[in-house]
């Protein structure tokens, strides 16, 4: 089901940014045919995908009004148009309902179907039921006549803010989850145009659903499953050789998966074997980086697969639930904390008359008596950063 | 500006007389200082025993409320390289000094860990400016030092302070701070301490942040809670056999206390002798350590390479290296 179907609102309440017209067309139907001036036709005006439809279908549900939809060609039908005006009189006691009368894109009535022109002045001045027009640009001289038999609003363009939060409400309701710049970008896009957006929206939300960053996340770790099995079971074989040519994975990722899980294969003589492989291997890897002599790199390779594999005695069996290297994760973290702890250790150290590095040897201590002393933190003007650092350093 | 919270600067004497210990640095340094003239000094001895609050009572006799504007602090181990410490220089130099004395003074912090091509480059900056400045080094070593700047130097020497200088100077404390301290508890900062006033002070307030009344016990937990971990426990679970638990472990200290792969060999190599295992396998284990530093240079990620030694710790405790 299309979107813009699904999360059409059916409340005045739930339509976005017509605050106004929403208000003009409630009066509109609430006066009609009560007022003696009152207009029989009100003509919303405005850009494509701003809720000119959307009010009028609103309306009628709130008024409790059977709709009764016209378009361009049916004005010349004579007996559609009679049937829409002239309703039974049995028909409307027996469901006790009124009638609200749309024509839609009134601005598709071409300058040569004068009779339909015609037609729908005619109609206006003799319906007993409120008749909606919508259009997108009315300032064409054939609509003069028109325009002074309606009452006349213009529509707004939706700004950006609204068809954001309004996309976001949708792929809420949906349980989906797509990156904010995507959705920024569609709010962009659309320029005012909230139909639009939401079918861009339903439109990339179909690609997204299979190309999922979770989803994806697990594939890539298939992929690394994969290849730690084929490395860690398996008897040792020549196309072993060219097994990280198969996998998008970067091989820095596949090293650390490999160092992470030697130790849940591989114990004592095996796992002495396999670490030497993998030393050799990076002392490939450092050669590369020093020497940008890349031919190196197979030998990093070779270790790595091969050299692995061959560590064992004999094939293994059974699964093993392998693990997330985390090291680099827990290193990145420690710099992170380093680096707080090396700005307060320079903030004390100029403050006590010592050096920084003396600073640092001494911060356990140091440590313990700013952390639990608020004033010394103002003394030595430490930011909020820096004191969350020391509350949560054990 | 108001009174400092922090102890080690609350407490720092501001006068001669309030120095503990020192008696001889202080009756010459003093003497020196009234005349209103002092020579270039370099004062050596160990940390936490005065050298610092030396040279700030120094400043603050010689020019009262305007010391700030005639004192130069420099560290010669934080400030990258020479010079670094003679653009400082002389930046301050070029203003002549405010007030009746006519110099300005320069603290140069932990001197001698500047190299000998460093000092002799110092030597000259202290000609060039003699004029308008005077120089105060320290240094714990004045071996150090090299000999053209020790010769243009008054040099005194700073002793270890004595327990009782160190259980007056923590007493003098606790009585304005309102804590109640044993006899037992000032031995055990003092233990901690190792002579080192600054760092007795601080463990003071560090047990005090926690309770004022300071018990040895307290201290003893401060103090071990401050220790840096120790290497050992990941050797022994490697020698029992648990690779994963000894590799967890070295990642956990080396994250923790911010400590380099070179650093680590370094510690276990030494750790290598004190190992409950047979002479040859120490022998072993270290020719093995030796190649793994080698390695370490060689390759990318030091981290691997001490996983590899710890895997020969493995084989080495289950008798099979």
């Amino acid at each position: 089901m299309l979107w813009v179907e699904k999360y059409r609102p059916s409340k005045f309440l739930e339509i976005v940014g017509q605050e106004e017209t929403v208000q003009k067309v409630r009066e509109f139907i609430g006066n009609f045919n009560k007022l003696p001036k009152a207009k029989k036709a009100i003509l919303l005006a405005g850009p494509p995908g701003t809720g000119k439809t959307t009010i009028a279908y609103v309306a009628a549900k709130e008024n409790d009004l059977e709709l009764f939809e016209l378009n361009a060609s049916d004005l010349r039908n004579k007996n559609k148009l009679d049937e829409v005006l002239k309703p039974s009189m049995n028909q409307q006691s027996f469901f006790n309902k009124g009638k609200l009368i749309l024509i839609d894109e009134v601005d598709g009535i071409s300058a040569v179907d004068r009779g339909g022109l015609t037609e729908l002045l005619r109609l206006i001045k003799t319906t007993n039921y409120p008749v909606i027009l919508t259009a997108n640009k009315i300032w064409d001289k054939k609509f003069n006549e028109l325009r002074k038999v309606c009452e006349f609003v213009e529509l707004k363009e939706l700004n950006y803010k609204e068809i954001k939060d309004t996309l976001i409400q949708i792929l809420k309701k949906e349980g989906l989850f797509i990156n904010i710049d995507i959705i920024s970008s569609i709010a962009a896009k659309a320029k005012g145009d909230l139909r639009a957006a939401i079918n861009d929206l339903q439109t990339i939300a179909k690609v997204e659903e299979i190309n999922h960053e979770e989803l994806s996340e697990r594939n890539k770790e298939e992929s690394i499953f994969q290849i730690l099995k084929t490395i860690f079971k398996d008897k040792p074989r020549e196309e072993l050789l060219n097994i990280f040519d198969f996998t998008s994975e970067p091989l820095e990722r596949i090293f650390l998966w490999i160092e992470e899980n030697i130790p849940e294969e591989y114990k004592e003589e095996e796992l002495a074997r396999a670490i030497e492989m993998l030393s050799k291997a990076d002392i490939f890897r450092g050669r590369i980086y020093k020497q940008q002599y890349w031919r190196f790199l197979v030998y990093e390779n070779i270790f790595l697969s091969y050299g692995i594999s061959a560590s064992k005695r004999q094939p293994k069996q059974g699964f093993t639930k392998y693990k997330n290297p985390m090291r680099v994760l827990k290193m990145w973290m420690a710099n992170q904390k380093a680096e707080k702890k090396k700005k307060i250790a320079e903030k004390y150290a100029q403050y006590v008359h010592i050096g920084v590095k003396r600073a640092l040897r001494e911060f356990p201590i140091i440590k313990e008596i700013i952390k639990n002393n608020e004033k010394i933190q103002e003394e030595l003007r430490l930011d909020e950063d820096e004191i969350a650092y020391l509350m949560e350093e054990k | 500006m108001a009174v400092s919270e922090i102890w080690t600067e609350k407490y720092r004497p501001s006068t001669f007389e309030e120095v503990v210990g020192q008696e001889e640095v202080v009756k010459r340094v003093k003497s020196l200082t009234d005349s209103l003239n002092i020579p270039h000094l370099l004062f050596a001895g160990p940390a936490g025993t005065g050298k610092s609050t030396m040279a700030l009572i120094i400043v603050k006799t010689l020019y009262g409320d305007k010391w700030r504007e005639n004192y130069l602090e420099l560290n010669a181990s934080d400030e990258r390289g020479i010079n670094i410490v003679r653009e400082k220089v002389k930046n301050f130099a070029r203003t002549k000094s405010i007030g009746e004395v006519s110099f300005k003074v320069i603290f140069l912090d932990e001197a001698d860990a500047l190299t000998p091509e460093a000092q002799q480059a110092l030597r000259r900056t202290m000609e060039n400016y003699s004029s308008t400045c005077r120089f105060i080094l320290s240094c714990n070593y004045s071996s150090k030092i090299i000999d053209p700047i020790q010769s243009r130097c008054a040099i005194f020497r700073f002793k270890l302070l004595e327990k009782k200088d160190i259980e007056k100077y923590l007493m003098k404390i606790a009585e304005a701070e309102n804590l109640t301290i044993s006899p037992e508890a000032i031995d055990e900062i003092y233990e901690g301490s190792e002579g080192d006033c600054r760092r007795a002070t601080n463990i003071l307030q560090a047990t005090a942040s926690i309770s004022q009344n300071i018990t040895p016990e307290l201290v003893r937990t401060i103090i071990s809670n401050a220790k840096p971990k120790d290497i050992r426990v990941v050797l022994d679970y490697a020698l029992a056999g648990d690779f994963r638990e000894a590799k967890d472990k070295l990642l956990d200290i080396m994250l923790k206390e911010s400590i380099s792969g070179q650093d680590v060999i370094k510690a276990i190599q030494k750790e290598i002798w004190n190992l409950p295992v047979e002479p040859e396998i120490k022998v072993k284990l270290t020719e093995k350590t030796g190649e793994i530093e080698f390695r370490i240079v060689e390759g990318s990620d030091p981290f691997i390479q001490l996983e590899a030694l710890l895997a020969s710790f493995v084989l080495a405790g289950l008798g099979k290296e």
